[in-house]
This record gives structure tokens, sequence and C-alpha cells, in this order.
């Protein structure tokens, strides 16, 4: 399966139930034909039909209190009347998304909740009032009946009529048995009647029936898409609400990240630079003691610490590339992902062609994708060879990273790429992993340009 | 003197190790984590072989936060006639006051650092053993820079203050002069001013005085 990620993530009729009889179905019908026996039909179908008893009642319910409260506006019971009624709308909400996430596969998020700001009755009432949630609540209560009343009509005399012309052939020999006459009367008048009843007419009639079947389900497919548009619109949170939600969310991972990379680095200078010294020091503080009765031994030491030095400075450099690279700053990516190239196990070929180069925040996200990258790929891959491509497409800067290996790149919660979607997914960016079982493997990444 | 060292670092542990071995020490066990410092030393004293102190790293599998407090904790409550010293990379005052409830004796907390001054720390390793205090200079500036009674510390006189600097680091009186380079009588003067400006009655035994340094620091 391909990465998850982006809208489609977010598209229930892609990524929900059913897919597999779906994809069964498929081979035998064509789309067109396959609509009628789908479950997603019927399941709207059963959505529309609940519409009509369900919106009346809120229609009522939410008339009488606003016609209640605006009577009673003059007194000052009118207002928290008001605010009552707002908020059993709201109640009421819960209840149409949670049939239109059953029925329609519409998962819409619940809207903040109403909060006031001293917590007392008045000021919720008032928050209420303000809310822009509330209004759109009443308003989707009172616009969805006459539109559930018509649907509800509509799909249901189109579905009887049409599946009982389909099955007329079934049950055509009751007329003359039990009613007396050839068949369902056509036309009549006092002059002749026209019934249906040759085994012609009764071929044409399943025929048309079998039409009206088939078109049904489309007309039900459109008339479900205006109910969902109204779920979505109205009983959803506003598109400003839902995106700070998904900005809170990105703040939230791009803070966890800095503060994991912070411990990281505060771990890998404690197991290694820092501890190194501390043995060195204790080296030298033995040497210093032995300096004088025991000069060989202290000579030894002093061999022994200054290796610890040089292993110190190479941990140290290594840490210092891994927080920021300081050819990345002078040279730019195409330096920085060779040297990375040059370190990875297999060969890797590197190919950057960028007319310009991007902010130094993206070049560095764009640094660090590749070089986990390639550590995956020096990693797991089993790989003989690996490529990096670079380069700018439109007002998007495109990564790719290519192995001859094994594939089967682990996308689980938790693992490296994991992390690195959410991290893309932090500055906007994209993941796209196509790793199948045996390889090769390709994983694609898209940065926003910001130059 | 017989010593359980537990560090998750291989270098260190045997670093220290070899330092203790060279000075004349004898180290019985090194572990890499608290839980089987707590083994060891169950098992030791199941042999009827306790050691007389244990120097355990603060930070060690597998959370890498406070086992090593945590663990000599422990050991302080289950067995109060082994030392516990305590190694750590950062001073946390918070450990040093975990350390030192309930009592000062056999306890230390030092920074890793110290080890490169073998003597000193070594000295530390033995006070601790022998039942003394060895606190960190930094744990006790942090201490006197905290305390709450700085009107009576700033009654002090410089050198005083040196001399109560480094007896609640667990000093003895003869180890201060000797850091200090003054007359022994020189510096029973100085801590018998200081008790007498802080309102302490002067007590003889060494890790009891730091306590009551501390205790007043503290409060």
């Amino acid at each position: 399966m391909a990465t998850a990620y982006g809208p489609d993530t977010r598209d229930p009729q892609r990524s929900g139930g059913g897919m597999e009889n779906r994809l069964a179905a498929k081979r035998f019908l064509p789309a067109a034909l396959r609509a009628p026996v789908e479950a997603r039909t019927w399941r709207e179908f059963v959505y529309l039909m609940l519409s009509f008893p369900i919106s009346t009642v809120l229609f009522c319910f939410a008339i009488t209190m606003a016609s209640l409260s605006a009577g009673l506006l003059i007194t000052f019971l009118g207002i928290p009347l008001l605010a009552a009624g707002l908020a059993a709308c709201r109640g009421l909400g819960v209840l149409e998304r949670a049939r239109a996430r059953a029925l329609l596969k519409l998962d819409v998020a619940e809207p903040a909740p109403v909060r006031g700001r001293t917590g007392g009755l008045m000021s919720w009432v008032g928050a209420v009032l303000k809310s822009g949630v509330s209004w759109r609540h009443l308003l989707y209560t009172l616009l969805h009946f006459p539109w559930a009343v018509f649907a509800f009509c509509v799909s249901l005399s189109l579905w009887t009529w049409g599946w009982a012309a389909l099955t007329y052939p079934v049950y055509a020999w009751v007329f003359p048995a039990y009613a007396g006459i050839d068949g369902v009367q056509l036309y009549g008048d006092s002059t002749h009647n026209v019934y249906l009843d040759s085994p012609f007419e009764l071929a044409l009639t399943s025929a048309v029936g079998l039409v009206v079947v088939m078109a049904t389900a489309w007309v039900i497919r459109g008339l479900a898409a205006v109910d969902r548009l109204m779920v979505s619109g109205l009983l959803g949170p506003s598109r400003l609400a839902t995106r700070v939600t998904e900005l809170e969310s990105d703040r939230g991972v791009v803070v966890d990240t800095a503060a994991a990379d912070l411990r990281r680095i505060e771990r890998d200078l404690h197991d290694g630079a820092q501890a190194r010294l501390v043995a060195l020091a204790m080296d030298l503080g033995l040497a210093k003691e032995k300096l004088t009765d025991d000069p060989e031994a202290a000579a030894k030491m002093v061999d022994e610490a200054h290796g610890e030095v040089k292993v110190a400075l190479q941990e140290l450099r290594d840490l210092a590339r891994g927080i920021h690279p300081a050819v990345l700053t002078d040279r730019g990516l195409d330096a920085a992902l060779s040297a990375i190239a040059s370190r990875c196990t297999v060969p890797v070929t590197v190919e950057v062609d960028l007319a310009s180069r991007p902010a130094q925040a993206i070049e560095g996200i764009a640094y660090f994708t590749v070089s986990e990258l390639l550590q995956n790929v020096s990693k797991h891959a089993r790989a003989t060879r690996a490529s990096v491509d670079v380069w700018r497409s439109a007002d998007r800067l495109m990564l790719q990273v290519t192995d001859n290996g094994r594939g089967g790149a682990d996308l689980t919660a938790g693992s490296g790429l994991a992390g690195l979607t959410e991290r893309l997914d932090a500055v906007d960016g994209i993941l796209v992993v196509e790793s199948p079982a045996g390889g090769p493997t390709k994983v694609t990444a898209e940065l926003p340009w910001r130059g | 003197m017989r010593v359980v060292i537990a560090e998750d670092s291989v270098l260190l542990r045997e670093g220290l190790t070899r330092l203790l071995t060279d000075l004349g020490h004898d180290v019985v066990a090194g572990v890499g984590d608290a839980e089987a410092l707590i083994k060891t030393v169950g098992d030791l004293a199941g042999q009827d072989a306790l050691p007389d102190v244990v120097v355990a790293d603060v930070r060690m599998p597998p959370t890498h936060t406070d086992e090593g407090v945590r663990a000599a904790v422990r050991l302080r409550k289950e067995y109060p006639g082994i030392g516990v010293l305590v190694l750590s990379q950062y001073v946390e005052e918070q450990y040093a006051t975990e350390l030192l409830a309930g009592s000062s004796r056999g306890v230390g907390y030092l920074l890793k650092d110290r080890v490169a001054e073998v003597r000193e720390f070594v000295d530390a390793v033995v006070r601790v053993a022998q039942g003394g205090t060895a606190l960190d200079p930094e744990v006790v500036a942090q201490l006197l820079g905290r305390s709450r009674k700085q009107d009576v510390l700033a009654g002090l006189t410089p050198r005083e203050r040196e001399v109560l600097g480094l007896m609640a680091e667990g000093r003895t009186n003869s180890a201060v002069a000797r850091q200090l380079v003054v007359s022994d009588g020189a510096v029973e003067k100085h801590v018998s001013n200081i008790f007498l400006k802080l309102g302490l009655s002067p007590s003889d035994g060494d890790h009891r005085r730091v306590l009551a340094v501390l205790t007043y620091l503290n409060s």
C-alpha cells in the first residue's frame, strides 16, 4: 500500500470499508451497472429514508424553539431560551454527524464545544449565541427539512417504481388470476383499454424498470451528495477552526521534534564525548600521580589518553555535523548530499538539479530527509546501489531516493519513515513510499519551495 | 576497601576500576545498571561479604534518568552499613537532598569530573566508605546560594565561608586545614566561630557536623 498522506486519507470513500467487495464486483460489472447492487447505494438510500422523519422532528423542534424564544424576547426569558434551543440544535448535530458517519461514511469533525469565559450561566448563554457553529446548526435544521422531504419523495418513488417494473414479469400472473384483468392497466377510457400482458410488453416493462433502477442508484448518490455538503458545510467546524486545529497539531509536531532532537543531542553528548572526556581526565590524573615513581606507566597512560582525545574529537565532529552540517551552509545541498552519499554503505549516485538555493530551513529538512533515507538504505535495504535525485517543480522541492534492495519498507507508527512523514507534514511537505516486498524501493519527498 | 561500581559506560567503569585498583582498593564487582547493582549487593550480603562502598552513576539504563539515585537511596535503607557515592554528569541539588534525607552518614554526591583529581576522588570514596560525607563543591555552592539564611551567612568572614563550604562537603578539620594551608588549630577556631554565628551547638562527629550545617542551610 502506498503511504497514506494528504487529503486522500481524509476521503473516506477511498479508504473506507467495502473496498474489497467493490473490488471483487469490479471484475464482473462496469461501474454504471454495479451501482444499484452496491452497499453504498443501499446505505445512502436508508439515509435518505431516515432523513425524512428525523428532519421533520428537527425542523419542528427548531421552529418551535425559535418562534417561542423570539416571542419571549420581549421578556428576559427569550434569550436563555434561544441559547438553550441553539445548544439543543448542537446536541442534535452530534446525532446527525453520527448518522452521516455510519451511512454516508462522511467523517465530519466535532466543532469545538462552547466555553463561557467565566463558567457562569450568563457567559455560557453569551458564548452559545455568539458562536457561528450554533447558528449554522439552526440553519441546518431549517434548510435540511425541505430537502429531506424532496429527496425522500423522489428516491422512494423512483426506487419503488423501478423495482416494481423490473420485477413485473414475476408477478404479472397475479392480475388475471386474482384481479380479473389481463395485467397492469397502462391506459383506459370508455372505448379501449391497454394492458401490459403480452410477453413483449412484459419484457419491455421489465427493461424500462431496469433502466429506472440503474438511474435511481445514481439519483440517490446525487441526492446524498447534497446531504454530504449540508452536513460537512453546516455541522462541521468552520474552515478557519479546521485550519487552526491542523496548524496546532503541526506546531505540536514541530515542538515535539525539536524537544526530541535536543534530548538526542544531550544523550549523544552524555554517552559519547562527555564520558570519553571524563575517562581521559581520569587517565591523565592517574598519569600525573605516577609521573615521579613510575614514568613508564605514566607514559603509557598519556599515550592512551592521547588516543581517547582523538576519538572524542571525532565524536564531537560527528555530533556537530548531526546538528547542522557546515558544508550544507557553505556549499549547499549538492555538496552536502554527496558527502552523506559517500558515507552510505552502498554506491550512491547523486543528482541535484537546482538553479538556485532554497531557504536554509528547507535545505536543512531536505538534507536530513535524504540522510535518514540513506541510513535506511544502509541498514535495512540490502541494496547494491542507490540514487538520490533533487529537483524543483514549480513551487515544490522534490527529493527522490531509490534503491534496488529488498523493499517492504516499514511505515507503521514509530518507524523512522513514520517520523519522517510527520516531520515533513509539519512543514506542509509530503512523503510517498513505494516499496513492494522484493523491491525496489522508491521514496519521494515533496517540500514547499522557499527561496 | 571493597568497592562495587555501577556505571553504564564501559569506558568509565573500566577507568574507575583501574583507578581504584591502582591505588590499592578491591573492586569486587562492576555492573551496568541499577537493577544489577541491587542484585549484586544483595548477593554479596548473602555471602556476608558486603562491600564498604558503592560507587553509582545517576543515569543508567533502562530509562537513563535517576535510576542511580533511587538505587542508592534503597541501598542506604537496606544496608545502613555501606557507604554510597553517587556520580553525576550534572549537579542536581534535588538528588543530593534525596540522598541526604535521614542521615548524612556514608553518603556522597560528586560530579563525574572530580575523578580527574585522582587523589581527592579516592579520598572521597574512602571517606564515604568509613561513614563520612562527600558533597561536591558545586552542590555546596548551590545550597549556600539558595539558603534563606543569607543575612546570617553574610555575617561570616570570607575565610569562614570557605571553611563552611569545605565542611559541608564533608571534610574533616585536618583536611580543611590541608586544603587551605593553615594549621589545624586555626581551622578549629574558624569552625567554632561559624557554629557560634549560625547558632548551632558544636558537635564533634564530622558527619553529624555536616548534617547540622546542611539542615541549617536547607531550613
